[in-house]
């Protein structure tokens, strides 16, 4: 076959304009390798999103309510104080409301003898194990008793546990130190292990609301309320009616906005979805142009590269090479060096993402996607930027070129 | 039948609007198995000449019959064709593929057109042994002396076994015992059959060829048969300008 005789001719081409090829191969890959890298971190943070919701223990009934103004878990305002012990009575008071559950949350160093750690309390109710179905391997949990005394007790994740604990160790009973409190261990909450982005569930420590308010932060405010409805179909109404009690409780005039926020598995769904799609419009900017920057580099260096080869084109016309044989050889030598440079900006790209996600600096997944993108992408740029010089190269009379 | 018929072929190039005709109107016969050198002051139009004979370019206006086809009518595909099957180049510069070894560069030819690659091997191998670099073949030119770089253009020239060897001044860039040797290939080439056509402007280089024809400024001046020149195939119709 003809072409086939025409892409040798090419390859071999190549192998003769190894300077050539080096510099159009890197102009290439350096857009590919942009796109990969990009690409990764797309995923990632897609990712860390999505088993952020996967690790927040929500049923299509549940949803929560965060105190402050913002959206999801962007709060505007620093340490809003607004959400109170009465929001959540009028929220538990709502005929559709299963359960209601108060939280508080601070990040604070706990200590046994010589072994500390720094972990995150969290001040809840017992109903926390019914909605989270977080279960118990040590122990039991706080009960009302423990909450109405105020009792020092503690259930603590796996982290902290093996952080105070180190030589095995059993904890039940042992008195930890959070903040200035000393506390009785009274559970251990089962390993859940890391998310695949980093995020480490185990690391907690839950102490009864009432234990937090009057020992530990001194705060009446709560951080946030769990609330369960009935069943998914009452959610949205739940939500409206919450949303009237806490304007009302916070003496909201009309026009001002909400100090408080929702998180529902929905909302966090579309949220991931916009910034998937910001994420998008953004990455086919930045490919664009970095694949236009890498195409001009293969444009210039085969209309250079076809000067210097002249006399080679001459000579081939000379010897019976068509036009369409001059066009195919330069055609077949652009595409291929265009996904050569592919080929080497996605393993850049992969190397560059892999460095990164070692770093922890950013999220990164690495996905198949990339591999396909830069394979159509990088022989496109090939294809569109090599046809005007190779149809320039067969364009010249033999005549001419062999003077 | 004439294997080469041009008449009233005339060339005109055309820059920034000059236009310089350099073929004025050339009429011209040559048959299969001759052997004719055009000669002529450089300016005159042999490399035109040679360039239209070879289908590199097509003629202003007049008609071109190679071996029996109307050349002047083709489109480049045809024409390339033509210039592969039945052409074959000699330059006075070699014009050989840089970088290239003696084989790849005697194998040119046979990219364009349907010879099997095995096939194709054993011929280019073949070809090499008859000019004598059986054992240079896989040397780029830059590593062959100007002689055996001749040497690979015939035999580039002869793979593809040509109707016409087109040599456009073949000794000018050697010296006269490369050049000699060269000649002789023509020679006993000839003696095998072949068409040949010579253009140079050294009247010894002519004088080798049964038939001189003279251009000077764009027509045939002269169109002689070399006396001393035994005559070759007696079947051989010749006709003259």
């Amino acid at each position: 076959m003809r072409i086939f005789r025409n892409l040798i001719q090419a390859l071999k081409g190549l192998g003769r304009n190894k300077a050539n090829v080096f510099l159009m191969t890197l102009g290439v890959a350096v857009g590919i390798a942009s796109l990969t890298v990009i690409v990764a971190i797309g995923e990632g943070t897609r990712a860390k999103v999505l088993d952020r919701i996967a690790g927040f223990g929500f049923g299509p009934e549940s949803f929560s309510l965060y105190a402050g103004s913002g959206r999801l878990f962007f709060r505007k305002a620093q340490m809003p104080t607004n959400l109170s012990f009465q929001d959540l009575e009028d929220i538990a008071s709502l005929p559709t409301v299963r359960h209601a559950m108060p939280r508080q949350r601070k990040r604070l160093i706990a200590v046994y003898r010589k072994n500390s750690t720094s972990t995150r309390i969290y001040g809840v109710t017992p109903v926390w194990q019914t909605i989270r179905a977080w279960p118990i391997t040590d122990g039991k949990f706080f009960d009302a008793r423990d909450m109405d005394r105020k009792n020092k007790a503690a259930v603590l994740g796996a982290t902290p546990i093996k952080n105070l604990f180190p030589d095995g160790e059993d904890p039940l009973g042992k008195s930890v130190r959070i903040g200035n409190v000393f506390f009785k261990v009274v559970g251990v909450l089962e390993k859940k292990g890391l998310t695949e982005s980093g995020y480490d569930p185990d690391n907690r420590v839950l102490i009864p609301i009432s234990t937090s308010v009057a020992r530990l932060t001194h705060e009446a405010h709560l951080h946030s309320i769990k609330v369960q409805a009935m069943s998914p179909e009452v959610v949205e109404e739940t939500m409206e009616a919450t949303r009237r009690i806490l304007r009302r409780n916070h003496n909201l005039s009309s026009i001002a906005a909400d100090d408080f926020r929702f998180v529902t598995p929905t909302g966090i769904m579309e949220w991931v979805t916009e910034q998937k799609q910001a994420m998008n419009r953004m990455l086919i900017l930045i490919s664009t142009v970095s694949l236009l920057v890498g195409g001009i580099v293969i444009m210039n260096i085969m209309l250079v590269s076809i000067r210097e080869r002249i006399h080679e084109i001459g000579v081939r016309r000379c010897f019976g090479a068509r036009r369409l044989d001059i066009t195919q050889q330069f055609l077949f030598e652009s595409v291929f060096v265009s996904m050569l440079g592919g080929i080497v900006g996605t393993v850049l790209g992969v190397v560059v993402s892999l460095i990164l996600k070692r770093t922890d600096m950013i999220p990164v997944q690495i996905t198949w996607e990339p591999f396909v993108l830069a394979g159509i992408f990088s022989g496109a740029v090939g294809l569109v930027f090599g046809i005007q010089p190779a149809r320039k190269a067969a364009n010249w009379s033999p005549e001419e070129t062999i003077r | 039948m004439s294997l080469i018929h041009l008449e009233d072929v005339k060339k005109s190039y055309s820059n920034i609007g000059m236009v310089t005709q350099v073929l004025k109107g050339v009429t011209l016969k040559i048959s299969e198995g001759e052997y004719v050198a055009i000669i002529g002051p450089s300016g005159a139009g042999k490399s035109t000449l040679m360039a239209i004979m070879g289908c590199l370019g097509r003629p202003t206006s007049g008609s071109y019959y190679l071996d029996g086809e109307p050349v002047d009518r083709m489109n480049d595909k045809q024409l390339s064709r033509i210039r592969n099957e039945k052409i074959g180049f000699v330059f006075q510069a070699f014009h050989l593929l840089a970088g290239v070894s003696a084989f790849d560069n005697v194998y040119l030819p046979l990219v364009y057109c349907q010879t099997p690659p095995a096939d194709a091997r054993i011929r280019v191998r073949e070809i090499l042994e008859k000019v004598g670099l059986g054992e240079r073949m896989s040397h780029s030119p830059g590593k062959l002396s100007g002689g055996e770089q001749q040497r690979v253009t015939i035999a580039r020239a002869l793979i593809n076994q040509p109707k016409i060897i087109l040599a456009d001044e073949p000794t000018g860039n050697l010296d006269s015992k490369n050049g000699a040797e060269i000649m002789e290939i023509f020679d006993r080439l000839n003696a095998e059959g072949n068409t040949i056509i010579l253009i140079t402007h050294d009247p010894k280089v002519a004088a080798r060829a049964h038939r001189t024809i003279h251009i000077i400024d764009g027509l045939i001046e002269k169109d002689e048969i070399n006396e001393n020149f035994p005559e070759p195939d007696p079947g051989a119709e010749r006709t003259r300008a």
